[in-house]
């Protein structure tokens, strides 16, 4: 999560839903804070400044309050992510076997550092301590699908398939708008 | 104390034995015991944290079994037998504190918090040279996108008192722990610009030199600072503050938390810290001047005083002493406010003195003596962290008297202090207190709110009814005016429902340590003394009819307010509150004034100052340290009334309007360059000390007065501090052996005869907007401006610069405006435009507006209204 890129325009987003999830709760404590942002982001897929605004006055926290929690879990974005997530494992064997490599490839092609979103807003990477799947070094997990024994080269060629797959959806939508 | 004892328990430290209260840390235990435990991350003034894991101990139960504790979360116990400083501890705190020193930059030399710093004495202590481990600095830049805190966090050693500080004392919370791990780090949201009180409290307790004071011109080495401790100069809470100087430049004021200094534990405020850009500063009055015709001319100190005294000769001998008048200052000491009630009476022969907090709210030395008189002397403040409730009443604490605000909040934390907040604005007072019970009553109905609480504690039987009778004469009388306050009645005036009236009433009657905290906007109600009188019903209530004890205190507003009327500085008052009527008074002041007369008539037309200029009567005024054209609630009366006096004196720091229209100027000092003592609004008796000399040709207000006696050819026996401190000493009896005030003493009631008395009150309507002005506007100092100082301080003026009105939300939006939007704001004598904030403090109908601002004259705006000043609002354009 970056903290800095402040400047994303945030379009009028629908905050009916945040409401809907603080009514769900049975009382407006902080011992529900972290349900609650986990319920908000998944609305949003992200924690908008405004959700977060209303949450904070529900629960009478300040802003470093919440974002202190929120920054404490990386699970928990403070900006839109792009489409397909890449959680680039950075586990002792992964990181052996060159996951730092992959991610220099990555941001080579891409000019994202873990944590960015990249330009068209397909990716975001991130890293992760250990995915538990250590036989199949250097793995990633994107969006959903979980990706064994990469390279750098492999992994652009994966990346480049999630573009392609992108790409057909986009196209009618455009024309029809 | 409170009315919770607690069970003292034996222990044996170090060989020794010992003993404490059950509960008290070891830490905190060993330290009465003369033994200190390294620490980093303990403060007694915070809740326990164990981040830094240096104070283990030795700890043997009483069944002989070692443990290993850490000393600033474990509590003693009976029959425990405690070992600090052993090999073993010794080794396991080393290691701890050897790995911060992995990370912890060794800048010592260019650090401010050199030579002063917990993470050095500590390494010392564990003697610590060579550490077994590489290296690891951090490289992060320094912060500084807030106009006064640096945030250095190479330096950080994540004890997590900042964050605590900010949380615990001042109720903020602008500071917390962000991400994780390796990265964790102290800071505010997304690194964001902070956006707080600024009271600095977070580098008060930095134990490195993390978070910095950027105020400073001089930087590094507190070590080699010359320090002294005074008292602020600002609001009447009385903060001791340590002023540190470098080569007799004043270059910065630090809080001083060492046990038992003062009264507020090293706690400040933004102005007590960063206010000290007032003393060094260009815009102050560099020379007397005089005014020839509208313009001012630089003259010598001779020739000012020379002049002065001239004309109050002619005055005494044309017209009479009696038309020769003086407003006292509430910013000068006790012995300068002496000096000059001495000036004009013992002197001039002039009995015409007064203060402009008298002027506003005579009736408010007389509610303290009616305190006395009924047995109430009040506790030290010092003991209002351990009272068992606070009422808070018309004060917005964090603005008002935010020190006062930060022992609350301790209270509430170590003493379980319950709070009762009752305030027409929807004021924010975060605090941890277990019952919190806020009364947000329609403005204008504070009577109203008093005397329902004081009818509910006797209806329900909450107090002891039968002693409350029996103890004061009056009572049956009061409680008939008690009569019209019923639970109906009461609820349509207030808006406030009998049920959480009730659970006030409760809470303070019953067996309890209370305090009542005051604030200065009851003057604004337009019923100031029924609502003080109703307080001091309900003490008088308690006090009689209640186990446990009940200290109340006038509100004040500047650092001497307390004082001004202690020495004297009243037409109805010698010094020590003694009447006129007192022979042993006037007889002392004679011999020691060595004067054969002292006699005055009962005409006083200082008792009625604006009127009395007006009409011609006082030909010569004299104002020490006084801004009253921009301060009085009569703006323009004395406005005109000043100008129609024929000659006027004004001794002051800056320029201020009231300095504009006199007819000589006198450069006085401020309370950095000065001797004496202030006193505070519960009464303790503060040394003041100089930290630098007279800046320019200014001169201190003692000085001035010493000199206007001399050349009116009546040289005062006693001229220096001391001696004249000797001389309050000896016939103000309430300040016997109270002076020079190291000791931070309250003085204790003495001589006021006593009269268990109620003072009757009859109900007010709740003061309704004028026709056409359906707004009501409330003012009262800034967060951040007290005064007419501050806005010299550059500091201040960074994070408070703009005057900006509070409107609530509903009103915002039929009105059309969001933050920042200028709106116009008239009454039925002044019109002005001023930028809006929206917030919820505020509410419905109703405006503030802080009345700091040269720019925006609230008092011209109020014009002698009393009450709410009824407004109308419209969108500028």
């Amino acid at each position: 999560m970056e903290a800095k890129e402040t400047e994303i325009a945030e379009e009028e987003i629908d905050l009916a839903p945040v409401h809907a999830i603080l009514d769900s709760f049975p009382s407006r404590d902080r011992r529900y804070l972290i349900p609650m942002l986990q319920k908000v982001q998944g609305v949003y897929r992200y924690l908008p400044d405004k959700a977060v605004q209303i949450l904070m006055e529900a629960l009478e926290l300040t802003r470093a309050e919440i974002f202190g929690v929120i920054s404490f879990y990386p699970g928990l974005l403070i900006t839109e992510p792009g489409k397909y997530i890449i959680k680039l494992c950075y586990g002792t064997a992964c990181f052996v076997k060159g996951a730092n490599i992959i991610a220099n490839k990555i941001d080579e092609c891409y000019h994202m550092r873990p944590g960015d979103t990249d330009e068209t807003k397909l990716f975001t990477l991130q890293t992760a301590s250990c995915l538990g799947n250590c036989g199949a070094a250097p793995m990633a997990i994107i969006g959903d699908d979980t990706h064994g024994t990469i390279d750098p080269e492999k992994t652009l060629e994966l990346l480049g398939s999630y573009k392609l797959e992108d790409e057909p959806e986009q196209q009618p939508e455009e024309i029809s708008s | 104390m409170s009315i919770i004892v607690k069970k003292i328990v034996n222990f044996k430290i170090n060989g020794n034995d010992a003993s404490a209260p059950e509960g008290t840390i070891i830490i905190e235990a060993a330290k009465e015991h003369g033994f200190e435990v390294t620490n980093l991350c303990y403060n007694r003034k915070l809740k326990p944290f164990a981040a830094c894991r240096t104070c283990m101990v030795d700890m043997r139960t009483p069944d002989g079994k070692k443990e290993l504790v850490y000393s600033c979360t474990q509590p003693v116990a009976e029959g425990i037998e405690i070992f600090t400083a052993t090999e073993e501890t010794d080794r396991y705190n080393g290691a701890c504190l050897e790995m911060l020193l992995v990370e912890h930059p060794l800048d010592c030399p260019i650090c401010d918090k050199s030579g002063v710093c917990p993470l050095q004495d500590n390494t010392e202590a564990l003697q610590l040279a060579n550490g077994r481990f590489e290296i690891q600095r951090r490289n992060e830049p320094s912060d500084k996108s807030n106009p006064l805190i640096e945030f250095y966090l190479n330096r950080c050693i994540m004890c997590g008192l900042c964050v605590r500080a900010c949380d615990e004392i001042q109720g903020v919370q602008a500071l917390d722990f962000h991400q994780r791990g390796m990265k964790t780090m102290i800071g505010t949201a997304n690194q964001e610009p902070l956006d707080c009180e600024f009271c600095g409290q977070c580098i008060t307790v930095c134990p490195t030199g993390a978070l910095m004071d950027m105020s400073s011109q001089e930087r590094g080495l507190a070590a080699l600072f010359k320090t002294n401790h005074t008292t602020c100069g600002y609001c009447s809470w009385g903060c001791t503050v340590q002023v540190e100087t470098k080569k007799n430049k004043v270059a910065r004021f630090v809080g001083d938390e060492t046990n038992n200094l003062g009264i507020n534990e090293g706690n400040l405020c933004a102005k007590g810290r960063f206010g000290h850009g007032i003393i060094h500063n260009e815009n102050r009055i560099k020379s007397p001047l005089m005014n020839f015709g509208g313009t001012f001319k630089e003259v010598s100190w001779d020739e000012a005083i020379k002049t002065i005294v001239g004309r109050v000769q002619a005055a005494i001998n044309r017209n009479g002493p009696e038309t020769v008048a003086g407003i006292a200052g509430e910013k000068l000491t006790n012995e300068e406010n002496y000096l000059f009630q001495k000036l004009f009476r013992g002197v001039y022969g002039s009995n015409q003195i007064t203060n402009l907090a008298h002027m506003r709210a005579p009736y408010i030395n007389q509610f303290m003596i009616r305190c006395f008189e009924n047995g109430i002397n009040s506790k030290p403040v010092t003991e209002l962290e351990k009272s068992d409730v606070i009422l808070i009443f018309n004060s917005d604490l964090p603005s008002e008297y935010p020190v006062g605000g930060n022992s609350a909040r301790k209270g509430a934390i170590f003493t379980g202090t319950d709070l009762i907040i009752a305030n027409p604005r929807k004021v924010i007072f975060k605090n941890e207190s277990n019952i919190d019970i806020r009364l947000n009553y329609s403005l204008g109905s504070d009577g109203s709110v008093a005397n329902r609480i004081s009818r509910i504690l006797i209806d329900q039987g909450i107090i002891d009814v039968a002693k409350a009778k029996s103890a004061i004469p009056n009572y049956d009388e009061m409680v008939q005016s008690l009569v019209p306050y019923t639970a109906e009645a009461t609820q349509s005036s207030t808006g406030l429902s009998d049920e959480v009236l009730t659970r006030a009433a409760k809470r303070f009657g019953r067996t309890a340590d209370r305090f009542i905290l005051i604030g200065n906007d009851i003057f604004d109600t337009g019923q100031g003394e029924d609502v003080l009188n109703a307080l001091l019903n309900l003490s008088i209530l308690v006090h009689h009819g209640a186990e446990g004890s009940i200290s109340i205190f006038p509100p004040r507003e500047h650092c001497n307010s307390q004082g001004v009327n202690d020495m004297g500085c009243t037409p109805d008052f010698l010094p020590g509150y003694r009447s006129f009527n007192d022979s042993d008074a006037i007889s002392s002041l004679k011999s020691e004034w060595g004067i054969d007369a002292l006699k005055f008539d009962n005409n006083n037309p200082a008792n009625d100052l604006i009127e009395n200029c007006t009409n011609g009567t006082i030909k010569f005024l004299h104002i020490a340290g006084e801004d009253p054209v921009h301060s009085y609630y009569k703006g323009a009366d004395i406005k005109n009334a000043l100008q129609i006096v024929p000659f006027l004196v004004v001794q002051d720091v800056y320029m201020t309007e009231t300095a504009q229209m006199a007819d000589i100027i006198l450069p006085a000092t401020t309370f950095a360059e000065k001797e004496g003592s202030f006193t505070n609004m519960t009464r303790h008796i503060q040394k003041v000390t100089p930290a630098t000399l007279p800046q320019n040709q200014s001169c201190t207000d003692h000085d001035i007065f010493i000199k206007l006696a001399e050349v009116f050819g009546k040289e005062f026996n006693n001229s220096s501090v001391s001696e004249v401190q000797d001389e309050i000493s000896k016939i103000v009896p309430i300040y016997k052996n109270k002076l020079p005030g190291t000791k931070s003493e309250q003085w204790i009631p003495d001589g006021f005869k006593k009269n268990p008395y109620f003072q009757v009150t009859s109900m007010h309507e709740v003061a309704k907007p004028k026709e056409g002005f359906p707004f009501q506007l409330v003012s009262n100092n800034h967060m951040f401006h007290i005064g007419s100082y501050t806005h010299y301080a550059k500091a201040l003026t960074d994070i408070g610069p703009d005057c900006i009105a509070e409107l609530n939300p509903k009103d915002a939006e039929a009105l059309n405006v969001i933050d920042g939007d200028r709106i116009v704001i008239e009454s039925t004598t002044q019109k002005l435009e001023v930028p809006i904030l929206i917030s919820t403090v505020t509410v419905k109908g109703m405006v503030y507006l802080p009345k700091n601002w040269v720019n925006v004259p609230v008092n011209m705006l109020r014009n002698g209204e009393e009450g709410p000043i009824s407004i109308k609002i419209s969108k500028a354009n």
